[in-house]
């Protein structure tokens, strides 16, 4: 009998191909299963309900409330106070409650119907107590002026 | 060796899954795609708000007393019925980290032939709606 059994001729030659073998079995099944994942999610995700209603066409900024955004993006009162009147301006310090420090304002979006337009903004920045908050706010114009706030 | 390869169609399986599930969530918030950003928990809630879904509605607010609960299920039962959205229109939004906000412009016609055309803002928490007006 020779020298060392079996269990000391680790047969190296042989091996190698065996290893790769493996590997690529193994990546083989972890990608199979990768796919079957994938597979799985598509068809069962029911994914968000589309819109039933319809939607109206997106209309521009208007150029009132582009002004009124600035004065407010800008901490300017008095251009605020030019602008609108006592009751808007009371309906707007209730919609951006309770943000006292405005450090950004972005335009998101307007709608027209009827002749009232509905333009909206995401005011950014810090309440009373120092908290980071985001508060939407909509200004609804008719005739190039603003008559509400929401 | 079987063992090993059920390990991995098990572990390949779950991170198609998750990653897939993560991904299209990103890129549908992100509006990368179209949709303009839309969230997809704001879009569930604005469906629910006008079908008058009590239960879908509870489930996308933040978690509440019973009493809460049940003076929200008669909000929504007390509603008028004859009321008949025209059009929902998703106006758009903005986030930073869990917060967002997502704003609606909403046209409905009562039964009496009374028309609103109204905004609505929603302020979302971690997937859950904490503010609505």
């Amino acid at each position: 009998m020779p020298v060392g059994g079996p269990m000391n001729n680790p047969k190296p030659a042989a091996s190698a191909p065996m290893n790769s073998t493996l590997a690529a079995l193994i990546l083989a099944t972890f990608l199979g299963g990768l796919v079957a994942g994938v597979t799985i999610y598509a068809v069962t995700d029911k994914g968000a309900e589309a819109n039933p209603y319809a939607s109206l066409p997106r209309a521009a900024e208007p150029a009132v409330t582009a002004d009124v955004a600035r004065a407010l993006a800008t901490d300017d009162a008095k251009g605020l106070s030019n602008q609108l009147d006592m009751e808007v301006l009371q309906q707007l310090q209730t919609a951006i409650e309770p943000l006292t420090d405005i450090r950004s304002m972005k335009f998101v979006g307007a709608v027209e119907k009827n002749g009232r337009t509905l333009a909206a903004y995401v005011a950014g920045g810090r309440t009373s107590d120092g908290t980071d908050v985001l508060v939407g706010f909509v200004l609804k114009v008719t005739g190039d002026q603003i008559v509400g706030v929401n | 060796m079987v063992r090993t390869a059920l390990a991995m169609v098990l572990v390949g399986g779950l991170m198609g899954y998750a990653g897939t599930a993560f991904a299209t969530t990103m890129v549908a918030d992100s509006g990368i795609l179209g949709g303009g950003g839309e969230s997809s928990d704001a879009h569930k809630y604005m469906m629910a708000l006008l079908k008058r879904e009590a239960d879908s509605l509870s489930q996308l607010r933040p978690a509440a007393d019973v009493v809460s609960r049940a003076l929200d299920q008669q909000n929504v039962s007390q509603q008028a019925q004859d009321v008949k959205p025209l059009s929902v229109t998703y106006l758009g939004g903005s986030s930073s980290g869990r917060l967002s906000v997502h704003i609606y412009a909403v046209e409905i016609q009562a039964g009496s032939g009374q028309y609103q055309f109204f905004p609505l803002a929603l302020t979302i928490v971690g997937g859950k709606v904490v503010r609505v007006e």
